[in-house]
């Protein structure tokens, strides 16, 4: 293999490294809401680190290898995308711990109607997937797959939108959970936000792959309407 | 993994063209099994500095030395030393293909048929090894016989790499091997370094920075007869300590 | 008439004049061998160059010269060819700068211009008289080695000269010793441009008649030479004999011998171009 593809292929595999530590603190994350497992918070909080010293790394291998390589056409994009999948990784890394803050202000599990009735399982469930196939596009390439990512957001952010006023109408029927319903309003709003985030890596995995720019493609159709 | 040692060494290397001060107080370690690189304007000393590794400076009217040049930890500017023995493990290649004016196999066997040896089986495998390690093997060897000069400026070079590597050298010496070829060529000897660097510790003069960047571990920044910076590469290419390195890699100069 | 004009027009003129000069030199050439062809041409036959000299100009044959000149040919051919190149490679590749390397080379250039009948006169003295070889085909070979050498000296160096440096670092690198180095690559690459002077040098020996007349060749040798210590004659001396003879038929013969002369001459000369050529073609640096 030559020397560039040998160096890419680190920084590929390095990438995917931190992918999994930030799949299993999102993981974590919501076995620890369920659970109200206080220690359990605690390690993901603590695990933050890890993930941010993986930023840290990555960034460090990007910075080198343009400077080493000086590389052009899919390389670049690939180092590109690289810097920015990381910079997102990151931050659903953040997520994660943000979540599992709100988990360990929890005295007790959430209430089950609650969970019910804002669908938040199935939407962390499907945050989660989104993640991991959105890992199999970018290991295998697969610009395909990454653009069905982009249309799974919307389903997510159809449950954020109506989030407020289901937990409205709870915190209103139960005045004594107001704080809990609180969190699980906040955890709701994370986990948009890793849809968000997992939207923004399939926007780069296509930009890299098909040389495409696809983000901001709705601001550009909202101006012209 | 094991602590490489020092293959290379110079020690207070000062050398001089008659009255011009060509290298000034030189010091610098090169570990084994390294790919180091000398960058630096022209003029600046970098191509004067690697021939003194394998004494190819000799020949020149006026030039001597002083400090010490040491290959696996001993000095090659001794009256001991032979300075055919000394080539025998510091091999070198050169800017421009000078493939000789031979047939291919010729060109191979040239370093060992000097050493007096003749049997024609030794010669054949020989050849054969290290057109192979210099990645050429497929393309020449339905043409042994055929002359070295009518091959390609990127087989010719190739052609030269086999032929330092044919006398089994542990040392490299590559003034510039890429600057003649065109950017193919220049690809396939940058990817041979690659694969070199596992057996033999390599010195590369170049003018290229991109070059330095992608194949060596280690650069040196020399600049008026100086060694003005020797780092890691990535470290001297992100990060450099001086500003003159600063505005050499960055083109500001030079 | 306009600047660009006026310079197009000097451009011309320089062409035509150019030309002029060319065919000037080519033109004297062409009637010279017109005239010689005319008057020897139909004298020319297989007795001629199998007859012994004789006093009667219709027997009278060239056998002895021509032998001679290939005799007097190989013999400096061997003597000139070692010594020269020996002393060009030496020159060339070993002698360091220095005042006897300055000396040795304006003294080779002097000999190249010394006017070839002091050789004769230096022959005379060390070879005939000094060294007792007498009027033979050994004193002649030698003086003629004395008089081409220089050119020999002169071609070998602009022949190793032009061997790129890069082929002697190639062979430096590898291990080889200087000696190697002259004798596995630098003579083999330079080899056709030392021939190519060699044959020039040799061709210049081949008409000279001076310095063979001052060591005594004589022009009537009723036999053919059979070892290097015999006597001899040379075509030009043949040549000259015959023209200072006032009967018409022997200044048919010396036309008829110069035309042989020339023949072996440019013989000599188009083997040197073939071989340049060759050269060229094999080796492109």
């Amino acid at each position: 293999m030559p020397h560039i593809d040998v160096e890419l292929e680190k920084l590929k595999k390095k990438l995917l490294e931190m992918w999994d530590l930030v799949e299993y603190q999102l993981h974590s994350g919501r076995e620890a809401m369920l659970k109200a497992d206080q220690v359990m918070a605690e390690q993901i909080i603590k695990r933050d680190r890890k993930v941010n010293q993986f930023d840290v790394k990555i960034d460090r291998m990007c910075e080198n290898f343009f400077a080493l390589f000086t590389p052009v056409a899919v390389d670049l994009r690939m180092v590109l995308a690289v810097l920015k999948i990381n910079a997102n990784l990151e931050r659903i890394g953040d997520t994660a711990e943000g979540i599992a803050r709100f988990a360990k202000k929890l005295d007790a599990p959430v209430n089950e109607d609650l969970l019910e009735m804002t669908s938040l399982l199935p939407m962390y469930e499907e945050a989660m997937s989104m993640l991991n196939d959105c890992r199999i596009a970018f290991k295998t390439n697969d610009p395909v797959l990454a653009k069905t990512l982009i249309k799974r957001d919307k389903g997510l952010d159809k449950i954020y939108r109506k989030s407020d006023r289901i937990v409205t109408k709870y915190m209103a029927a139960h005045p004594e959970k107001i704080s809990e319903a609180l969190a699980v309003l906040s955890i709701i709003k994370k986990v948009e936000r890793v849809g968000d985030q997992v939207t923004n890596i399939a926007e780069e995995i296509i930009f890299y792959r098909d040389a495409k720019v696809v983000k901001h493609k709705q601001d550009k159709k909202k101006k012209k309407d | 993994m094991s602590r490489k040692h020092n293959k290379l060494e110079a020690i207070n290397l000062d050398a001089y063209y008659g009255d011009f001060h060509a290298l000034k107080g030189i010091n610098i370690a090169m570990e084994e099994k390294n790919v180091t690189a000398f960058i630096g304007p022209s003029g600046c000393g970098k191509s004067t500095f690697l021939r003194t590794f394998n004494r190819m400076n000799d020949y020149i009217d006026g030039f001597r030395t002083e400090g010490d040049i040491l290959l696996d930890g001993k000095d090659i500017y001794t009256k001991e030393v032979r300075v055919d023995e000394l080539r025998k493990e510091v091999g070198m290649v050169f800017q421009k293909p000078n493939p000789f004016p031979k047939t291919i196999f010729e060109n191979v066997v040239y370093g060992l048929k000097i050493q007096g040896i003749s049997k024609k089986a030794v010669l054949e495998e020989a050849a054969e090894k290290s057109l192979k390690r210099a990645a050429l093997w497929n393309e020449v060897k339905d043409n042994l016989n055929k002359s070295a000069l009518a091959l390609s400026g990127g087989q010719q070079q190739r052609l030269c790499i086999a032929r330092a590597l044919a006398i089994s050298p542990s040392v490299l010496l590559m003034d510039e091997p890429a600057s003649a070829l065109d950017p193919l060529s220049t690809a396939k000897i940058e990817e041979l370094i690659y694969e070199l660097k596992n057996d033999y510790t390599i010195v590369i003069v170049t003018h290229n920075m991109q070059q330095a960047g992608r194949v060596s571990d280690n650069t040196a920044f020399f600049y008026m007869g100086e060694l003005v910076e020797y780092s890691k590469t990535k470290t001297m290419f992100t990060s450099p300590q001086d500003t003159r390195t600063q505005n050499y890699i960055t083109g500001r100069f030079g | 008439m306009t600047n660009s004009e006026k310079n197009r027009l000097k451009d011309k003129a320089f062409q035509v004049f150019g030309v002029f000069c060319t065919f000037i030199g080519l033109v004297v050439l062409a009637v010279f061998l017109f005239d010689i062809i005319l008057e020897g041409a139909r004298r020319i036959d297989w007795d001629f160059l199998v007859s012994l000299p004789s006093r009667r100009a219709a027997r009278a044959g060239i056998l002895t010269a021509w032998v001679g000149t290939l005799w007097i040919l190989v013999l400096t051919t061997i003597i000139a060819f070692p010594l020269g190149v020996a002393a060009g490679v030496y020159l060339e590749e070993y002698a360091r700068k220095s005042k006897m390397a300055n000396f040795l080379e304006i003294n080779i250039a002097n000999l190249a211009g010394v006017p070839s009948i002091i050789y004769g006169l230096l022959g005379l003295e060390i070879f005939v008289r000094q060294m007792n070889l007498g009027g033979s085909l050994l004193a002649g070979a030698l003086t003629l080695s004395l008089l081409i050498l220089p050119i020999i000296i002169v071609t070998t160096r602009e022949a190793i000269k032009s061997v790129p440096r890069s082929v002697r670092d190639g062979s430096y690198a590898l291990g080889a010793s200087k000696w190697q180095t002259v004798w596995n690559q630098v003579l083999p690459a330079s080899f056709g441009g030392i021939l190519t002077g060699i044959i020039l040098a040799l061709s210049r020996a081949v008409g000279e008649a001076a310095p063979l007349i001052v060591i005594g060749a004589l022009a009537y040798v009723p036999f053919t030479p059979s070892s290097p210590l015999d006597e001899f004659t040379v075509l030009p001396i043949q040549i000259f004999n015959w023209t200072s003879r006032p009967q018409a038929e022997f200044q048919t013969n010396a036309a008829a011998a110069i035309i042989v002369l020339l023949i072996i001459t440019f013989m000599l000369n188009g083997i040197a171009v073939y071989l340049r050529n060759r050269q060229q073609k094999k080796i492109k640096w």
